[in-house]
């Protein structure tokens, strides 16, 4: 697989659309590549990044974070 | 980040505040249910408390790494409660009436307030019409590249070529804009 190629597959890694059959040769790619392919697939997340920028921020409920923090809470506490 | 990872809950405090509206609009944008949509921002949030030591900022930013989280906990959550079906109904029901929501929702206000979300908004409005909707099911719908192609009726290397220089142009649009945003 080419560089160019293992970059293709790498958009469609971080996105979650590269198939399963194709995750054997796209990780083969990876390794050889090696830290090239790891600096490159770390400026990829910028895709996932933007589609959730992309959307106009939704109001949790306020509940939600008093959970959150009382579970954090009670299991530093255990 | 580095606060959650010595398991600081004031950090955890902060993170929320910082990307709670972020993270929810995603989960909202998958699963179509605002009550389901608070439930999973919940443990979302509990996984990265738990999670946050496997985060390595050489590998990319929190956020990107925070999505990723996110969304596959979304789409999990999407197949588990078995709303696929009502989901999809919904979603078809606001396709109709909004047929290009993703990208072209946004107001006049919004726009003139110049900010990130209308610049990257302007990056994947430039895509054509059926590269967009390739990356909006596989995206926010979890769906693989094999049932893209079913649903569209189109063959399936049109769809991987259309996920490609979808996700190519869009990428090569946020390099130009890196300064911006």
């Amino acid at each position: 697989m080419s560089f160019e190629e293992f970059q293709n597959r790498a958009r469609l890694f971080v996105v979650g659309a590269l198939d399963p059959d194709e995750m054997a040769e796209f990780e083969n790619a990876r390794h050889e590549f090696g830290e090239k392919a790891e600096a490159f697939i770390a400026e990829c997340y910028s895709l996932s990044e933007a589609f959730a920028l992309s959307l106009k921020p939704a109001k949790a409920s306020d509940q939600i974070k008093a959970r959150l923090m009382e579970m954090v809470k009670n299991r530093q506490a255990h | 980040m580095e606060g959650i990872q010595r398991e600081e809950s004031k950090a955890l405090s902060q993170l929320y505040d910082r990307y709670n509206g972020i993270l929810k609009a995603l989960v909202l944008r998958v699963i179509h249910n605002e009550a389901e949509a608070d439930d999973l921002l919940q443990e979302i949030f509990m996984e990265i408390w738990n999670q946050a030591k496997n985060f390595s900022a050489q590998r990319g930013k929190p956020l990107g790494w925070m999505v990723t989280l996110a969304r596959r906990r979304a789409i999990d959550g999407l197949r588990k409660k078995q709303a696929y079906a009502r989901a999809e109904e919904r979603l078809q029901h606001e396709t109709e009436q909004q047929p290009d929501a993703w990208i072209h929702n946004s107001t006049e206000e919004e726009i003139l307030d110049g900010d990130r979300r209308v610049l990257i908004r302007r990056v994947i409005g430039m895509l054509p019409p059926a590269q967009e909707q390739a990356i909006e099911l596989a995206f926010f719908r979890g769906m693989s590249q094999r049932e893209i192609a079913a649903k569209t009726n189109t063959p399936l290397g049109t769809v991987k070529t259309r996920l490609e220089l979808g996700l190519k142009k869009i990428y090569d649009g946020l390099k130009e804009l890196r300064d911006e945003l």
